[in-house]
């Protein structure tokens, strides 16, 4: 590759230097980009530089590459390539940062996070504005303002006196002081000198400061230690009683790293034990059949009427505890099959008024396949599903509980992060089974901003913003994601099976990691190394031999993913079970299928006899109710005894042929059936006729036995149509008595007579009367007396201001007038009242109330305004 | 699945194990499997295990690892096994050991931790908090000693087992042989012997008629100490001392019998449950009689039967051998799990089937006989009151005569007729001309009754309930069951040991059990030979017709 002759000026520039193939790996790793497409790059150039765009590239970062965007942050704009060496490799030159640091910073470019040739790299302003730090939001890095961003607004008196501290020569203006003493922090030599001779403790407080946060609290009077600091500018005040360590200042003090610990390399999966491939793959196609058996008893469960869906839609709890309870797993692993069933389309609801789940037609379809490709739907459906059952019995952010198949279970990093875990699976050597928590560690190095946890988190919360709620969204994922894969038999203790692998679309065989990571290495797109790979057209550093670390798997397509299944079926094919066709009978009522049984064989026995434990085989126990049941099936004793002996590697126990035998003797031995009347007669001839006359088809007659005959139609019905063709019936009791049809009279219920509506109001009382007549006095008074102060009109409350009220209050205690107040009582009504105050103390006011004629008390705020009552 | 296709063994997901009796390597998958797995059915073709934290944590106290286990579960099994199963096997026996009882010099009993928030977390149970004493260190507590059996049982059940290793007194000294003159303790009796000896306590389960006063015998012999035996009622406490008279250097002088009749002790007491769970104002009087001596060992005869009040009274013996003897370890109150709480876990258990084979219980022919209600019965039993329904179709009339028709059959053999109510049997006694044993016998008149019995001067006998446990009847060959206590199936087990003791000649034992077709009789038979079934007795069915037909 060759430097361009002008450098770009713009991102839009360096974007229009790039060629096609680079041009696409931007936009494959950042899809938002094009939708929709933009019309040109100086538009694709504005997107690329949007907040929510480059958050969403930032969060997309691994570990070492996020640090690289922080350093360059932190650093000069634009900035050299050596100077972000230095910042990132300190000035020791860790010799893994160096050597990781151009792919880093390829990567950057590669994202249109950094562009410019490297000695202009530039990271894009809003990439910048997050990751640099400001006092709101404290940068990972832990480093605070420059120096000239920290004395911005200093008088410049005072940064005189800080350089003439400092040992320097006093300037003319402030910026040449600054920039004197921005280099003199630099300057590691000078530096070191200027430290040498700082007291002890202050040496301390530096040490305190330097890897963050940088803001210290500073009383008013400092004390010497801090004196001396502050003084030389080491420390510089940002605002009243806050200090802070300006970043040159703690880049020196840091041997110029920008990060405590850089991570260079992804942290290596360890291997906890290795199992024979053999074992692992058996173990997994074990797994695999508990699976598709689990599935199938959910479903057959279900059956008949399944559980209703909530109104905001899902499995009530107790629902999912029933299914836990009849699936014999926990509540979370119920929540994982009917999850997966759901998302393969094999249950749903059904829409019905009275909403229930049940199976779906394609269920029916599924059953009919082959074990195998059962699997691989399941397992599929598995991979490439939003859908998190782990999320179950967790809540949402208004507080609600998330259930099973309800709303809300939904994440969109799922199927990545699966398809990641079983990645970094299939990286190790096959049979290997990783620990959990270097699977875990790996993933938080890819996707620091996602799910980080621990130490990083903290500090980064500034830049985490919208992704706040999924706290550790990403490690919960990849931890369901290793149980998940091992309930599904994808992994088969703890590692990764053939079958996995070819689900995966790795190819077949032993090689398979290494085909994963060459495929990602092609469509992945980060080919740093090699000199036709995507990226900018600027200089790469070809001494990098280390292969790049694998870039996170782009799910396959849909078909290359259904190709995928297929190969992960004929794999675990050979290795599932083969189905039996016998069982072994035993004098205890039990039947063993010591495997799994043939499709028509199952269902026969599960009718027939109850299942008493599950598993590699199958114990089944037959009770009068099972064999009654399998009977009600439409079976007749002679089927189930055939059934039996050509199913029996062993005679038939006497007790169990006895047994049948005894149900079905009894069976249907009773018969029940709906009529709504019945005929009987004495003379069954008559009955004969009846029946044979056409006109009684109407009826729907059916003899029952020589005497009677039960028809369908209401006795009425029956009485008329008999009487039409010219018998003369009469109708029966439920005792059997002739019912005597006559003129009756017919009764109601119970009634009381009707209440009599008066003409007016009832006449009052004394009492009413002489309160009524107390009120309409009072307000009278109110109304007629010549107020001694005009203002309101009549009927409305009086209003004067509170210190007027209490003074006018007062005078009339002392003159004993009667006022006329506004008062609004604790309900809020309003009302007027007409009052001899008494005694006003406390802030009540104890009057003679004439409207009530009693002494009262009144609360002084709630009279809203008094009036003197002229004496009448 | 090259490696797992011949495996005789197939791990269920609800832990229970089955077992292919008639695979080639299924002994050997039986002896890898039976230090943590129970032996729960044991019918024809397959028999069926159970592994329970219990066996595990047994398993553990042997000296066995999980490592161990999970080997022997992925040797034998033909599927692979799910691997959720063998994390929670390692994981349950992981919790064996945290906790360990043990004597402390200074502060006698002390429970001791090696992980402390396990100790935190038990010491915050409310149940514990009664039982323990002063925190003596952050890893140790005191106990209070009578504590012991409680807060075993406690700490049991918080899933935390304690490991037990404060020992045994060795109590009051006393010389005991076993007096092999002619006869030798066989294979499996030493086994019970021996891995009782080395638990320290625990339950042995054998077949009746298997000889388990033998393996009390031989392990009084072990331990050489005063011995207090405990059993059901005093014809058995008698036999007990018949026995050890007969088999032991132990003479009639050192052997006390404890009853409501007699109160003697001395160096080896045998009393009956029933005088110590006398009550008299509140107080048990005769509970001095653990006391009285500084016993080794104590020996609970058919410990299934034992009463409430017994097991309160055990939990305080934890310092003292226990053994349990039973041949049915089924209680239809459930609680199997305080006797091996209390008593000890199983220490030795073998199917009744396999100790048939050896030839040392008489094969059985066991037959359930169906007889039909005439219409008026059926009739009436539809009317009769729900408590009164059993009574009445247990005692049908049809019964009497199918009874005779057997009785006929096997003319001249010793047959035993068992029943449970009164009139019933008087009434057979009458028809069969056979004298009738029942609670009013006097012990005397039993006695006679059974030795005239034995010397085969009667040969037929009607027996009620009284007669269910530990009577010695060595010729009986037919028993006749005619009603019983509901669906008690330890009471099936215990009349089919009746007739269980093998024949000089070599004989086949016939079990009739009679019943009434289509009503809760046969409910209750169907329930009472679930045990029997299990263990492999295959009950023929026979309707009353044929055998009245054949007659």
């Amino acid at each position: 590759m060759s430097t361009p002759a002008t450098p770009p000026r713009s991102l839009a520039e360096a974007l229009r230097t790039r060629d096609d193939v680079s041009l696409a790996a931007l936009l494959r790793s950042r899809p938002d980009l094009i939708t929709p497409v933009p019309t040109d790059l100086t538009q694709l150039a504005t997107r690329a530089g949007t907040r929510a765009s480059v958050v969403r590239a930032l969060e997309r970062l691994d570990r070492f590459t996020l640090q690289t965007a922080e350093a360059l942050a932190v650093a000069a704009d634009p900035a050299r390539y050596d100077e972000l060496l230095g910042l990132m490799a300190g000035d020791a030159r860790d010799p893994a940062v160096v050597d990781a640091l151009p792919r880093a910073v390829a990567a950057l470019r590669e994202q249109a996070l950094v562009w410019g040739a490297d000695d202009r790299l530039r990271l894009v302003r809003t990439a910048r504005e997050l990751l640099a730090p400001s006092p709101q939001h404290p940068s990972p890095t832990g480093l605070g303002p420059t120096v000239a961003e920290a004395t911005a607004g200093m008088s410049p008196g005072r940064i005189q006196e800080i350089v003439t501290a400092a040992g320097l020569p006093s300037t003319h203006d402030s910026v040449s002081a600054v920039a004197a003493l921005t280099k003199l922090f630099t300057g590691r030599r000078r530096m070191k000198a200027l430290l040498a001779g700082a007291p002890e403790e202050s040496l301390e407080v530096l040490n305190r400061l330097v890897w963050g946060p940088p803001y210290g609290q500073v009383t008013a009077d400092p004390a010497a230690r801090l004196r001396w600091l502050i003084d030389r500018g080491l420390l510089l005040p940002t605002a009243p009683g806050t200090v802070v360590l300006p970043r040159e200042v703690a880049l020196h003090l840091r041997a110029g790293r920008a990060h405590r610990a850089t991570e260079p390399v992804a942290p290596a999966v360890e291997t906890k034990v290795t199992h024979r491939p053999q074992v692992v793959d058996e173990a997994a196609a074990g797994q695999a059949y508990t699976a598709l058996a689990t599935v199938e008893e959910l479903l057959k469960d279900w059956d008949e009427g399944g559980p209703t869906v909530l109104r905001a839609g899902g499995l009530s709890v107790r629902d999912l505890k029933r299914t836990a309870v009849a699936l014999d797993v926990a509540e979370p692993v119920a929540a994982f099959w009917v999850e997966l069933a759901y998302a393969a389309g094999l249950l749903a609801s059904d829409g019905d008024a009275d909403e229930r789940y049940a199976a779906t037609p394609a269920y029916d379809e599924w059953l009919e396949q082959p074990a195998a490709q059962r699997w691989a739907r399941l397992a599929e459906t598995w991979l490439t599903a939003t859908r998190t059952s782990g999320l179950v019995g967790g809540r949402d952010t208004k507080e609600r509980t998330l259930s099973a198949l309800g709303p809300g279970l939904d994440r969109s990093a799922a199927p990545e992060v699966r398809h990641r875990v079983l990645g970094l699976l299939a990286g190790l050597h096959v049979g290997a089974a990783p620990s959990a928590e270097s699977v875990l560690a790996r993933l938080r190095w890819e996707r620091p901003l996602r799910g980080a946890g621990g130490a990083q988190r903290s500090a980064q919360e500034g830049t985490q913003g919208s992704t706040q709620g999924d706290d550790d969204l990403r490690s919960r994922l990849a931890r369901w994601t290793l149980n998940e894969a091992e309930m599904l038999g994808v992994t088969g203790r703890g590692a990764l099976s053939a079958q996995g692998r070819a689900l995966l679309g790795a190819g077949k065989g032993s090689a398979a990691g290494a085909v994963v990571e060459g495929r990602l290495a092609t469509t992945g797109g980060s080919g740093t190394s090699s000199s036709s790979g995507p990226g900018d057209r600027l200089p790469v550093h070809h001494h990098n031999a280390r292969p790049p670390t694998p870039t996170l798997p782009e799910p396959l397509s849909p078909a290359e993913q259904s190709m995928a299944s297929a190969a992960a079926a004929r794999l675990l094919a050979p290795l599932l079970p083969e189905p039996l066709d016998h069982v072994l009978l035993q004098a205890d009522l039990t039947a063993v299928a010591p495997g799994p049984l043939q499709r028509p064989l199952a269902d026969m026995l599960d009718v027939l006899a109850d299942v008493e434990s599950k598993g590699g085989a199958t114990v089944y126990r037959f009770t009068p109710g099972s064999v009654r049941r399998a009977l009600d099936a439409g079976r007749s004793a002679s089927d189930l005894h055939d059934f039996l002996t050509a199913h029996s590697r062993t005679p038939v126990p006497q007790p169990l042929a006895y047994l049948i035998d005894d149900v079905a003797r009894r069976h249907g031995h009773l018969r029940i059936g709906a009529a709504s009347a019945y005929v009987r007669c004495d003379d069954d001839a008559v009955l004969s006729e009846i029946l044979a006359d056409k006109r009684s088809a109407g009826l729907r007659l059916r003899r029952l036995a020589p005497t009677v005959l039960a028809a369908q139609a209401d006795p009425a019905a029956l009485l008329d149509g008999l009487r039409a063709m010219g018998f003369a019936p009469a109708a029966e009791s439920a005792d059997g008595d002739v019912v005597i049809t006559r003129a009756h009279a017919h009764r109601t219920p119970p009634r009381t007579a009707p209440e009599p509506v008066p003409d007016g109001p009832p006449t009052p009382d004394t009492t009413l009367l002489s309160a009524a007549i107390r009120a309409i006095r009072a307000g009278d008074r109110a109304s007629t007396t010549p107020l001694k102060t005009t203002p309101s009109p009549t009927g409305e409350l009086p209003r004067t201001s509170s210190a007027e009220t209490l003074a006018t209050m007062q005078a009339a205690v002392l003159t004993g007038d009667t006022l006329w107040i506004g008062y609004v009582n604790a309900e809020g009504s309003a009302s007027q009242r007409v009052i001899a105050p008494i005694r006003v103390e406390g802030g009540f006011v104890t009057a003679y109330d004439h409207t009530a004629d009693e002494v009262r008390t009144y609360p002084l705020h709630r009279v809203t305004g008094v009036a003197e009552l002229a004496e009448g | 699945m090259c490696t797992y296709v011949n495996g005789p063994l197939i791990v269920q997901s609800d832990k229970t194990l089955l077992l292919e009796v008639d695979h080639e390597r299924a002994d050997d998958c039986r002896r890898a499997i039976a230090p943590f797995a129970e032996l729960e059915r044991a019918p024809e073709h397959i028999h069926t295990y159970r592994v329970t934290p219990l066996g595990l944590w047994n398993a553990r106290a042997a000296g066995h690892d999980a490592e161990q286990v999970v080997d022997a579960l992925v040797e034998y099994s033909r599927y692979p096994v799910p691997h959720a199963l063998l994390v929670d096997i390692a994981e349950t026996m992981d919790r064996y050991g945290r906790l360990t009882l043990s004597k402390h010099p200074a502060h006698g009993l002390v429970l001791t931790t090696t992980d402390r928030p396990v100790l935190e977390e038990i010491l915050r149970s409310k149940r514990v908090a009664p039982l323990v004493g002063n925190r003596l260190d952050p890893d140790t507590v005191a106990v209070h000693p009578s504590e012991r059996g409680q807060i075993k049982q406690v700490l049991l059940k918080l899933g935390w087992p304690a490991e037990d290793l404060a020992g045994y007194v060795d109590g009051e000294a006393h010389p005991i042989e076993l007096d092999e003159d002619g006869w030798a303790l066989r294979p499996y009796q030493k086994q019970a012997v021996e891995n009782f000896w080395h638990g320290g306590s625990g339950v042995v389960v054998l077949p009746c008629g298997a000889g388990k006063t033998l393996v009390g015998a031989g392990a009084m012999a072990q331990a050489k100490s005063t011995t207090l035996i405990l059993v059901t009622n005093t014809v058995s406490a008698r036999q007990w001392k018949h026995e050890l008279v007969k088999r032991t250097s132990l003479t009639e002088e050192e052997i006390g019998e404890y009853s409501g009749t007699r109160k003697e002790i001395r160096p080896v007491t045998i009393a009956t449950y029933q005088v110590l769970t006398t009550r008299r104002k509140g107080i048990y009087p005769h509970l001095e009689l653990f006391d009285s001596r500084d016993w080794g060992l104590i020996l609970y005869d058919e410990v299934h039967l034992l009463p409430a009040p017994v097991f309160k009274f055990t939990a305080d013996l934890q310092a003292r051998r226990r053994l349990g003897l039973t041949a049915t370890l089924v209680r239809e109150d459930g609680r199997e799990s305080d006797v091996f709480s209390l008593i000890g876990p199983k220490r030795f258990d073998a199917p009744w089937k396999e100790i048939e084979a050896q030839g040392y219980i008489a094969p059985a022919d066991c037959v359930e006989v169906r007889v039909n209600l005439t219409d008026s019965e059926r009739l009436a039993y539809a009317t009769a009151e729900t408590e009164e329904k059993y009574r009445f179709c247990a005692t049908t009339a049809t019964k009497r005569k199918v009874t005779e028709a057997i009785v006929r059959r096997f003319a001249g053999q010793q047959i035993l007729v068992i029943g449970q109510y009164i009139d019933q049997l008087d009434e057979l006694g009458e028809h069969l001309n056979a004298p009738v044993i029942k609670g009013e016998t006097s012990n005397a008149q039993r006695e006679k009754l059974f030795g005239a019995f034995r010397e085969g001067e009667i040969s037929v006998l009607v027996v009620s309930k009284v007669a269910n446990f530990s009577i010695d009847l060595p010729e009986a060959t037919v028993a006749i069951q005619v009603s019983g206590t509901f669906g008690s199936r330890q009471e099936e087990a215990q009349r089919l040991g009746r007739v269980l003791r093998p024949k000089a000649d070599g004989h086949k034992a016939h079990f009739y059990s009679v019943v009434a077709r289509d009503t809760i009789d046969q409910d209750f038979a169907a329930h009472r030979q679930r045990f029997l079934a299990e263990q492999g007795y295959a009950y023929r069915i026979m309707d009353a017709d044929e055998i009245l037909a054949e007659n």
